[in-house]
């Protein structure tokens, strides 16, 4: 008998063109919180993905509880009271919390001895325990398109718990979270792990593994890096090797330069399709040279102020001024040629047209400007061009350069796209909405890098983000919006991280 | 672990793994499987296969009859049936370009209905001369059509009725109210059809005498592949195709871009009644000189089929159309010959689309293929270099 729960032994995983897993050993004690670090695509999903019976390794063997096991699909992974959260949902929206987690192993009981129905009654009761037991408060009678993202990743993880899960596994548990439903998922975790669950955490933040994890594993491009013990190593360390070389935590950012005043929001309100209002009476301005952040938890109206400046949410009151021009009543292009680039939130929903090439994409604001078109006719060469030019400079990387589809290209590069297009425009306000939300260090660092040399070329940045770490270190000025409101507008060196959190809470006003 | 590939699929890799060539290869491939399928059908019902098959041929005018009646050759037969031809390719344009700005045209049997029925009572019945009268037929057709398929996407656009209900709902509507008024008005006691249009308002010369043949001319053929190439050079080339294929692609990234997404839908919508109106000139006006009332076509609907076969390419549109015709109108000699159902035709027409709605399958297929052909590839030079 070994004393490993789960062992992984020489695995190796190959897709078309790439190695996934090259011959990864780990092996996994039963109660510890193992963590698997790595950058987009350096293969932790793969590796747990052949552990849940997704796929079969090429090469190598798993153990689990000391017995050798082929694991060949979910159900089996199931059986063997594994459990897996996905990044992605897999939840029926229509359907009740509590059908939801009982889909599959529905209880069973006979009306009248003959006629078999589902024992929701039962179950519901079964779940509300359960839920009492973790700390995962749910109401098993709502549907899931009723409830937001964070209880559905409980009823994720009641899912896995209500089949008896021993061995759960996380695929990136808090990149859809707030910081405060970040912190409840990780006393969650601990809390599973200290009931005598092995937790399995594949994620990119160090900050996570540093609070929660007893060990970690690091990949790097599919290969095990090392092995490292989370209490006796430091992020810095941590993050060295993820990457393979060092990273700066901190931003070079020189002297701010102001120059004038481009955008003015004055008095803004917007208000959502029920007419309630979601931004309420906002003002602010950004000069030439500045980067404004609005920092403040998701959902409390700043993504309906990049989309009110935008032109994509419609202004029930109030001004918007850029470079001294009133453009309330501009529509969408008339304000990208006026000087405005925005670099949305969803990046393949309203950024990209995933189904179009690499270079369809680039030219997505300037297709019907010469050189790109004359008098309506397409100059594909133009496209081409372009294209290339920006996927140079940008270093944007993918299969076929300007013939990619970009559906296919990781988040990383999607994002370089977006950003090259946007930076292209040369507009004197470029909004930034969560730049880097789902990506990896080094791809962080790059963009972070990229807003700063804007801001160096005197244009105006509003940058919204949800990580308070970007808001800190990129700012010069920060904005702290809270229930539509701004609380506090003040220069960023003035302000403390606990300060702006408290403001982001609401705890504190003027 | 070794990997054994089967010479069967190393044969298909190889047949079809060519990815720049498998927009073609593919539905031809599917094409192939699904006569095939079509023949062990016929097999089964006592007949030949191939002999029914080369009947389908002989009766589009593609193969040589055995004997023809008076006045008739390969050359007329082939004639009659590009005048069945002309309509089906409009109709599949008019599916198309819907498709390709992420709508769904339905209701393509009701605006060439609409559109067939207003030049019937418009020019049909009028004494205006040939070169008048034709021109007329077809810009009235068109505008009919466009203004039906333009309606469909005003109320899309302004009160976000899906297009799939309101066009099914406007079929009902132009099928009702035609045929009251060619019951009340139009009709033909003898035929029960609406009265035959004139001679000089027709879009098919009838019974041309060239020689001792006597031939169809649909003038509209012409037409059609000319506004094939119209059309591709719409989305390859213009900005109003980009932006028609943003918006079919990602509405909310095609708004976000700055693009007028309520006009391109309701752009979209015109330009497939327009083609969808001159479909129903051909069609009642060329093909037809009459309409049945109470009849909607099912050649807008054949239309969605070969849309989906040519991968809503306009060229492309033009060769499953013709395929799909060839089928069609070969249907009746093949009856009368070989002794089959003409309904035979419609099972292989759906085997056809059947398969070809596999086209992604077996392109998923092929790929798995071609991996384990290269994966077995890269083992077996492992293994030499290890010895």
């Amino acid at each position: 008998m070994s004393d490993y729960i789960v062992e992984m032994k020489n695995i190796t995983k190959k897709f078309p063109g790439i190695v996934a897993n090259d011959s990864v050993n780990i092996q996994i004690k039963k109660g510890e919180i193992y963590a698997l670090l790595g950058e987009n695509g350096a293969g932790k999903s793969t590796l747990m993905s052949m552990l849940f019976g997704m796929y079969e390794p090429d090469e190598g063997e798993i153990f689990v509880r000391g017995k050798k096991e082929t694991i060949s699909s979910p159900n089996y992974a199931t059986q063997l009271n594994i459990g897996m959260v996905h990044q992605h949902f897999k939840l029926v929206s229509n359907y009740t919390i509590a059908e939801n987690i009982i889909m599959g192993v529905e209880p069973q009981k006979k009306f009248l001895g003959i006629l078999p129905y589902v024992d929701i009654k039962s179950s519901n009761q079964k779940i509300a325990d359960l839920s009492k037991k973790y700390g995962l408060e749910v109401e098993p009678t709502k549907r899931i398109e009723e409830v937001n993202v964070s209880i559905q990743q409980r009823v994720e993880i009641l899912k896995m718990l209500y089949r008896e899960a021993e061995i759960l596994i996380f695929d990136e548990p808090t990149a859809i979270l707030t910081p405060q439903e970040i912190e409840f998922l990780l006393d969650i975790i601990r809390g599973l792990r200290d009931a005598g669950k092995t937790i399995i955490l594949i994620t990119h933040k160090l900050e996570e593994i540093k609070k929660v994890a007893d060990r970690c594993a690091i990949l790097c491009r599919g290969k095990l890096i090392d092995v490292l013990d989370v209490a006796s190593t430091s992020t810095k360390e941590m993050a060295n090797k993820m990457v393979g070389r060092e990273v700066s935590f901190e931003t070079e950012k020189p002297e701010a330069e102001y120059g004038a005043e481009v955008l003015s929001v004055q008095n803004l309100t917007v208000r959502d399709e029920n007419k309630f209002e979601v931004v309420k009476n906002v003002s602010f301005s950004i000069r030439s040279g500045e980067i404004l952040a609005i920092a403040g938890v998701s959902g409390n109206g700043q993504i309906e102020i990049a989309d009110a400046i935008a032109g994509l949410a419609h202004v029930s009151e109030g001004k918007i001024l850029l470079n001294g021009k009133d453009i309330t009543h501009y529509n969408i292009r008339k304000r990208t040629l006026e000087g405005i680039s925005y670099i949305p939130e969803d990046r393949q929903t309203y950024g990209l047209v995933l189904d179009f090439t690499l270079c369809d994409n680039l030219a997505l604001k300037n297709y019907y400007q010469e050189p790109f078109a004359k008098k309506g006719i397409i100059n594909h060469q133009e496209f081409e061009k372009f294209g290339e030019k920006l996927i140079e400079e940008y270093d944007i990387r993918s299969g076929q350069g300007n013939k990619t589809e970009v559906r296919s290209m990781s988040g990383g590069n999607q994002q370089k796209a977006i950003i090259a297009r946007e930076v292209e425009q040369d507009s004197s306000l470029t909004i930034f909405v969560q730049p880097t939300r789902g990506l990896d260090i080094g791809a962080i660092e790059n963009i972070h890098n990229q807003i700063i040399e804007e801001r160096s070329k005197g244009k105006a940045i509003l940058l919204i983000s949800l990580e308070l770490e970007e808001v800190m270190n990129l700012a010069d000025t920060i904005a702290v919006i809270y229930n539509g409101e701004i609380l506090k507008t003040a220069e960023a060196k003035s302000l403390t991280v606990k300060e702006v959190g408290e403001f982001m809470m609401g705890v504190k006003s003027e | 672990m070794k990997q054994k590939v089967d010479p069967l699929t190393k044969f298909f890799v190889k047949l079809l793994g060519n990815e720049k060539h498998q927009k073609f290869t593919i539905p031809v491939f599917a094409i192939v499987l699904s006569l095939i399928v079509g023949a062990v059908v016929i097999a089964f019902l006592g007949k030949n296969p191939l002999s029914a098959y080369w009947n389908l041929l002989q009766g589009s005018g593609i193969a040589p009859k055995a004997r023809y009646a008076g006045g008739k050759s390969m050359l007329t037969d082939f004639f009659s049936f590009m005048n069945y031809w002309t309509p089906m390719i409009f109709a599949s344009l008019s599916v198309a370009v819907a498709l390709k700005a992420g709508l769904f045209n339905i209701g393509i049997s009701g605006q060439m209905l609409t559109a067939g029925f207003i030049t019937t009572v418009m020019i049909g019945y009028s004494t205006l001369s040939a070169p008048i009268a034709k021109p007329l037929v077809i810009m009235i057709g068109l505008i009919a059509g466009g203004l039906v398929g333009g309606l469909i996407g005003v109320l899309k656009y302004k009160f976000n009725i899906n297009e799939v209900v309101s066009s099914i709902m406007l079929n009902y509507i132009a099928e009702y109210i035609i045929a009251f008024f060619i019951n009340t008005k139009y009709v033909d006691p003898v035929s029960r059809q609406s009265k035959a249009v004139s001679d000089a308002s027709r879009l098919t010369l009838m019974n041309v005498q060239i020689g001792d043949l006597k031939f169809e001319i649909p003038l509209g053929i012409i037409l059609a592949i000319l506004v094939a190439f119209f059309i591709r050079f719409l989305f390859e080339k213009t900005t109003i195709g980009y932006e028609l294929k943003a918006v079919g692609a990602n509405g909310k990234a095609a708004l976000y871009a700055g693009i007028n997404v309520g006009k391109n839908v309701i752009l979209a919508m015109t330009i497939s009644g327009a083609l969808a109106g001159i479909a129903g000139v051909t069609y009642y006006m060329g093909y037809f000189a009459s309409i049945q009332p109470k009849v909607l076509s099912s050649t807008g609907f054949d239309a969605i089929a070969v849309s989906l076969l040519g991968n809503s390419n306009p060229i492309g549109i033009l060769f499953s159309s013709f395929l799909i015709t060839v089928i069609g109108k070969g249907s009746t000699y093949m009856s009368s010959t070989a002794g089959l159902d003409a309904e035979i035709a419609s099972v292989i027409t759906g085997l056809i689309l059947l398969f070809s709605a596999c086209g992604a399958f077996i392109q998923y297929k092929v790929k798995r293929g071609k991996d384990r052909i290269e994966d077995a590839a890269k083992q077996a030079g492992n293994g030499k270099e290890a010895k």
